[in-house]
């Protein structure tokens, strides 16, 4: 059986600082999985790395079975991997709606639409039912510089599901929201798992959130990959409090 | 009265083709971080190159066609490929720097190659004069202000409207992100370039009439158009088209109740005030940057 993603002795070095020091994981078709590990253990860097921002120093990422390592992100935007940003990465000047729409539409239309179009009507329902989903109604013709930092994490989430993924990459999308949003992110992300099959991997230091919401967690620590496995043993797991709590 | 409402038609006139230079000034600022010191020479060429065709024996139509085609070409395509590409790795002063010694290379190439005099220009517009509220307005200022407006409503239009300018805007916001998405970043800004020309086209065109087509005509109207997308605010397009006219009417307001001799030096003292006062300008934002 193939997996969504596999990840094989993944290496990135900055010089001397060794970021990603031999990381191996799978992740599995319709899986939510967890990725933690004390600040600047080389988890964005992974996640840079698979998505294509980064060129690993060693190592293979496998997509399906496909090695996509090398690729650019927007080639793998199109083999369906997206992703959300640790610090805020929306179009502030545009509203909701413009945001979403354009995080969408190179995957529809023809050439020839895309050129000159005019407005799209398809993914203008789209981003409508996706603004609808994620209860933005209120903000849609809001410009997204204007809201706030939890209303910003859950747009970038949407936008991530506009190109209709098969693999999402979250990258820490509790920071800094509100218990009330944050029970609304899991819930609409636990929606879009189990009702459209699409897979996550989520990096987060929010421990209810990630124990809650993930399935398998794998721990860094240093590069490596200290432990996985459920959460309920991940969070009894002694390497994992000490990585966590210090020498 | 009458004089004070000719003089703001006049003044109107002059910042619509403010407006024009500053605003392709600030596109190409905020897709491509280039400062754009030959804007004032990417106006006064145009102009150049048709009275160059119909002295070669063109008639006046095919000038014009043949010019447009051209300098849209070598000022859109090729400025951003030979001259912004090679330099912009180098950063953003080397680049302004490269585009102010582009300002020399064409204002002498101007000169030297067609004519250190004054030409006149075809008019668009035949000059007469109308009567409007027992003032005589001149048609000519008035088919300038117009043209120019229709040109930046057609533009805002395109921006705002269409899904080309949408992804424009996006490319200008956030353009790591934009190719992230698969959006064509490179094409995009190209089309600001090529915007740009056009934009410097339509204000060579209004413009060469009135002040007749000169090799050095760029020097005062570059600098106007910087002035007037500082004042402005230099990362807003209505920052551009309000700064344009209002350095337009100040300018021909002090030329009329000041004196001509501070026609030039009162949209200076504005711009210092300004960035005293208000250093991201009228209606700009602050810059903020993510490191």
């Amino acid at each position: 059986m193939t997996h969504v993603l596999e990840v094989s002795s993944l290496k990135k070095y900055f010089g001397g600082v060794k970021a990603v020091d031999g990381v191996s994981f799978t992740v599995e078709e319709g899986e939510i999985l967890g990725l933690i590990g004390p600040n600047g253990c080389g988890k964005s860097t992974l996640f840079n790395c698979i998505l294509g921002q980064l060129t690993p120093t060693e190592g293979e990422v496998k997509l399906d079975g496909r090695v996509v390592t090398g690729l650019y992100p927007a080639q793998l935007n199109r083999l369906g991997v997206s992703r959300t940003f640790q610090l805020l990465q929306v179009f502030p000047n545009l509203s909701v709606r413009e945001n979403l729409i354009l995080a969408g539409q190179e995957h529809k239309g023809s050439m020839i639409g895309r050129l000159f179009g005019a407005r799209d009507a398809g993914l203008t329902a789209e981003a409508d039912r996706m603004i609808a989903f994620f209860k933005l109604e209120h903000l849609a013709d809001q410009k997204a510089g204007g809201l706030s930092y939890g209303q910003q994490k859950l747009l970038d989430a949407a936008m991530a599901f506009m190109a209709g993924p098969r693999l999402v990459l979250l990258d820490e999308p509790a920071g800094g929201v509100n218990l009330t949003m944050l029970a609304n992110l899991k819930e609409r992300l636990q929606i879009i798992n189990r009702e459209l099959g699409a897979t996550f991997v989520v990096i987060e230091h929010n421990m209810d959130f990630v124990m809650s919401l993930c399935s398998r967690v794998v721990v860094m620590a240093e590069g490596k990959i200290l432990a996985e496995g459920p959460p309920s043993a991940i969070r009894n797991d002694p390497a994992v409090i000490e990585a966590y709590l210090g020498h | 009265m009458d004089q004070f409402l000719q003089l703001v038609v006049a003044g109107l006139a002059t910042g619509a083709i403010y407006a024009l230079a500053a605003i392709g000034f600030t596109l190409v600022w905020q897709t491509s971080q280039t400062i754009n010191f030959a804007q004032g020479e990417f106006v006064m060429l145009p102009a150049i190159l048709v009275l160059v065709g119909t002295h070669a024996g063109l008639p006046v139509w095919a000038a014009f066609a043949v010019a447009s085609i051209a300098f849209v070409l070598l000022f859109g395509f090729g400025f951003k490929r030979f001259l912004v590409e090679p330099m912009q790795r180098h950063g953003v002063l080397p680049l302004a720097i490269a585009t102010m010694a582009l300002s020399v290379l064409v204002k002498e190439a101007a000169k030297n190659g067609f004519s250190a005099e004054a030409q006149p220009f075809p008019s668009l517009v035949p000059d007469g004069m109308l009567s409007l509220w027992g003032a005589a307005l001149s048609a000519r200022d008035l088919a300038i202000f117009v043209v120019a407006v229709v040109a930046i409503v057609g533009l805002q239009l395109f921006i705002t409207r269409t899904r080309t300018g949408r992804t424009m805007q996006a490319t200008a916001q956030n353009p790591t992100v934009a190719r992230i998405l698969g959006i064509p970043v490179e094409r995009m800004i190209l089309l600001t370039f090529l915007i740009n020309a056009m934009l410097a086209l339509v204000a060579s065109y209004l413009v060469s009439p009135v002040y007749l087509a000169k090799f050095s005509n760029g020097e005062s109207i570059g600098l106007a158009a910087f002035i007037a997308a500082i004042v402005g605010g230099f990362n807003q397009i209505r920052g551009a088209l309000a700064g344009g006219f209002l350095i337009g009417l100040i300018d021909n307001l002090t030329a009329a109740y000041v004196s001509s001799a501070y026609r030039t030096a009162v949209p200076l003292v504005v711009l210092v005030v300004v960035i005293l006062v208000k250093p991201e300008g009228l209606l700009g934002r602050k810059e903020e940057r993510t490191v």
